[in-house]
C-alpha cells in the first residue's frame, strides 16, 4: 500500500483517472464496479497560509491538503474505483479518514488500529470503491485536535449516477477557528477545561475557507446545497432567513424529504447535510443565514445574496426531491443484537468532574468514558473491543447520554439508522454515520455489522474524543 | 467590518473597575461557557452576598482564563473580573472580599476545577478549597488560601 509518487506520475495518473471515467460512462453500473483502471488522485499534507479572514488581516499559517482551505473537493463517481496517495509533509505523523465511506476496514485511516501511521516524507495510498453516493468529507485520525484544528479537512463529494435535477451543486463546508487579533490559530489545543465541557469552540467560522459576507444565487433556481460541519467542535443550529430548506439526506445518506423542525438545521461536528433549496426570494435582496445554536452567541453565517436578473423560472420546480437510495443493507430488528452504550463525564455531570478527584489538575487524565472506560488519543493498540458482532448480524445500539453536554457520536465503517430519541420514533427515515445525543438524551441507532473489522465509535467533539469518549467495535 | 474582526469573541476590554467606597453592590463581570449551568448558581450565589454580577456567554473561555493570567492547569470553569482583579471559579464570596480588601500586587485568584460542595456547585463539601495566587509574571501559583 505504500508508494511515493513524484511529480511526474502525476500528470499521468490523472490522465488515467481522466480516462476511466470517460469509459465508465459508458458501461452499465455493473460494470464500472470492477472497472479496472482506478480513478488516481494525490493529495498532500503540509503546512500552509490561507487568508481566512481577508483583508486587512494577514494569512493564517494553516495545516492544509492541497495548499489551500478548506482542501481540493473530491469528487467521485458511486462504484467508481479509486486511488488516493496521500503524501505527509507535515512535522508529524498522520493518515486520513474518509469519513463516512463504507470502505474495506485497512483503508479506514486510524492509526495503529487500521494501519501503521504515515510519517512525515511518506506516503499511503488508500484503495477504495465508494458504494454510496452523497456527501462525505475527509480528514486525518491522528492528532485530530491539531490537524483538524489547523485546517487539515475537505468535502468528498460521491455523485449519483443519474444527476439530480438542480440547477446548481454547491458544497459549504463549514470550519470553526480560534483565531488571535493578528487572525493567527490561538495555541493551548487539549485545554483540559474545554475537554471536559464543549471542546474548543472557535471565534470565526469559514465558509469554504474564508469569513462569508454573501453567497451570490439567482432567484427562482434550485440548489441543491450540501453542509459539512468541519468543526472540531462548534455545534450549529442554522436557519435560512425567508427560506424554506428541504433535508433530502443525512451524512450522506438519502432520507424522506422534509422540512427541519422549527426550520432550525442542527449540524454538529462532522455531520453533513444536503439541502434543496429553491430560491424563491426577491431579485436585488440579501436574506441572512443565521447560526444561533449557543444561548446568547447568535451571529450570521453569511447572506444569500440574490442578483438583480429576473426569476430564473415563474414557479418553483416541480421535479422529484427524493434522492435515489444507496444500497445500505437494512437492519432485522427483529433478531438484532442489543447492546447499551453509556455515554459518561465531563463537567456538571453530578458533583465534580469525572476521572478527576472531583475537582483538581486539569492534565491530561480522561475526562469522558463509554461504560466506564476511557480511550484517548489517537486510540490505544492492543485494547480489546467493547464487543464483537458476527459479520452480517443486525446490531440495536442504546447510546444513552448520562453527561450534561452533547455528544455527536460517529461509528466507522457502517451508515446506521437512527431509530428512536427517547423512546420517540425519529421520522423521515434518516440514515447517519454520526449522530448528535443531546445531554441526558437516550438515542437509539440500527446497523447491520456487514463490514469486518475493527471499527472507531467516538464522540466527534474532538477534545471528547481525545479525552476519553472513545471505544472500538468488532465485526468478525 | 465588525463582523470580519472576529465577531463571534467577545470584546475583550480591559475590565479594570473602580472599587466602590460605599457598601453599594459589587460589580463584577463574569465570562462563562454557554451551555454551563453552574456558573449561573455561582453568578446568583454571588448576588446573595453582595455583588452585582453580569454574565456574559462566551466561546473564548480559555482565552479570556489564559489572557488574564490563569495557567491552564489552573482554570476554574467560568472568568470573572472584580475590582480590577481576575477571580477564577468557584471562589468563595469572603475570599473574593478579602481579596479586594487587601489588594495585594497579584494579578487574581482562582479555584481549579469544579469542587463539588463549592458555591454553585451541587453536592457535600468533601475536601479543603485551595485558592491560589495568579500572578502577573506567569510565576508558579502559589496559595492564596484555603478554606
Amino acid at each position: 500500500m505504500h508508494s511515493s509518487l513524484g511529480p511526474a506520475i502525476n500528470r499521468r495518473a490523472l490522465l488515467v483517472g481522466g480516462t476511466a471515467v470517460a469509459a465508465s460512462a459508458l458501461f452499465p453500473r455493473i460494470a464500472r464496479a470492477t472497472a479496472a483502471v482506478p480513478k488516481a488522485i494525490e493529495l498532500t499534507a503540509a503546512p500552509g497560509r490561507a487568508s481566512l479572514v481577508g483583508s486587512p488581516y494577514p494569512r493564517t499559517n494553516v495545516w492544509c491538503y492541497g495548499d489551500r482551505i478548506p482542501g481540493p473537493e473530491i469528487r467521485l463517481r458511486q462504484d467508481e474505483p479509486v486511488r488516493l496517495a496521500v503524501r505527509n509533509n507535515l512535522p508529524e505523523d498522520t493518515t486520513v479518514h474518509w469519513h463516512g465511506i463504507r470502505l474495506p476496514n485497512a483503508m479506514d485511516g486510524v492509526p495503529g488500529l487500521t494501519q501503521p501511521p504515515i510519517k512525515p516524507g511518506e506516503s499511503f495510498t488508500y484503495e477504495f470503491t465508494p458504494p454510496d453516493a452523497g456527501t462525505f468529507w475527509y480528514h486525518p485520525h491522528a492528532d485530530s485536535l491539531q490537524q483538524l484544528g489547523r485546517g487539515l479537512a475537505g468535502a468528498l463529494i460521491i455523485e449519483e449516477p443519474e444527476p439530480v435535477p438542480v440547477d446548481r451543486d454547491v458544497v459549504w463546508v463549514l470550519s470553526d477557528w480560534r483565531l488571535r487579533s493578528d487572525a493567527q490559530i490561538a495555541p493551548g489545543f487539549g485545554s483540559g477545561m474545554e475537554a471536559a465541557m464543549s471542546g474548543r469552540v472557535g471565534n470565526t467560522v469559514t465558509v469554504n475557507g474564508g469569513v462569508s459576507e454573501e453567497e451570490p444565487v439567482r432567484a427562482g433556481e434550485r440548489i441543491r446545497l450540501r453542509l459539512v460541519n468541519a468543526s472540531l467542535a462548534r455545534i450549529m443550529a442554522l436557519r435560512f432567513e425567508g427560506h424554506r430548506p428541504i433535508v433530502v439526506a443525512t451524512d450522506g445518506q438519502p432520507c424522506d424529504p422534509h422540512e427541519p423542525d422549527n426550520g432550525r438545521l442542527l449540524l454538529a461536528p462532522a455531520m453533513r447535510v444536503d439541502l434543496i433549496l429553491d430560491m424563491q426570494g426577491e431579485p436585488g435582496r440579501r436574506y441572512r443565514v443565521v447560526d444561533d445554536f449557543y444561548d446568547e452567541l447568535s451571529y450570521w453565517l453569511t447572506q444569500l445574496a440574490y442578483n438583480d436578473e429576473p426569476p430564473l423560472r415563474a414557479h418553483p420546480l416541480d421535479g422529484p426531491l427524493r434522492l435515489p437510495r444507496n444500497p445500505v443493507p437494512e437492519p432485522d430488528l427483529t433478531t438484532a443484537e442489543r447492546h447499551e452504550l453509556r455515554l459518561q463525564g465531563g463537567m456538571m455531570s453530578g458533583g465534580g468532574m469525572m476521572g478527576r478527584g472531583g475537582m483538581m489538575g486539569m492534565g491530561s487524565e480522561a475526562s469522558w468514558a463509554i461504560n466506564g472506560h476511557s480511550m484517548t488519543g489517537d486510540g490505544h493498540v492492543g485494547v480489546p473491543p467493547l464487543f464483537t458482532l458476527r459479520r452480517g448480524r443486525s446490531c440495536v445500539l442504546s447510546m444513552r447520554n448520562e453527561t450534561a453536554w452533547w455528544h455527536p457520536m460517529h461509528l466507522h465503517g457502517h451508515s446506521f439508522r437512527v431509530l428512536s430519541r427517547n423512546g420517540a420514533a425519529v421520522p423521515h427515515r434518516q440514515w447517519a454515520d454520526t449522530v448528535l445525543v443531546r445531554p441526558k438524551q437516550t438515542v437509539k441507532i440500527a446497523f447491520v455489522a456487514d463490514n469486518p473489522g475493527d471499527w472507531m465509535l467516538h464522540c466527534h467533539v474532538t477534545d471528547h474524543q481525545a479525552s476519553g469518549m472513545m471505544t472500538m467495535l468488532r465485526v468478525a | 467590518m465588525n463582523r470580519r474582526t472576529f465577531c463571534l469573541g467577545t470584546a475583550l476590554t480591559t475590565l479594570v473597575l473602580p472599587l466602590p467606597v460605599f457598601a453599594e453592590p459589587i460589580k463584577a463581570t463574569l465570562y462563562k461557557n454557554p451551555q454551563c449551568s453552574c456558573c449561573e448558581g455561582y453568578a446568583a450565589y454571588l448576588r446573595q452576598n453582595g455583588f452585582d454580577v453580569e454574565v456574559k456567554p462566551t466561546n473564548d473561555l480559555a482565552e479570556i482564563s489564559q489572557n488574564a493570567g490563569v495557567p491552564a492547569k489552573y482554570q476554574g470553569c467560568h472568568t470573572m473580573f472584580v475590582g480590577g482583579y481576575v477571580v477564577d471559579g468557584h471562589v468563595p464570596a469572603d475570599v473574593v472580599r478579602k481579596l479586594l480588601s487587601e489588594r495585594p500586587q497579584i494579578a487574581g485568584i482562582t479555584l481549579p476545577g469544579m469542587p463539588t460542595g463549592s458555591p454553585g456547585m451541587t453536592g457535600p463539601k468533601t475536601q479543603k478549597f485551595v485558592i491560589y495566587v495568579v500572578t502577573k509574571e506567569g510565576k508558579a501559583p502559589t496559595i492564596y488560601a484555603s478554606v
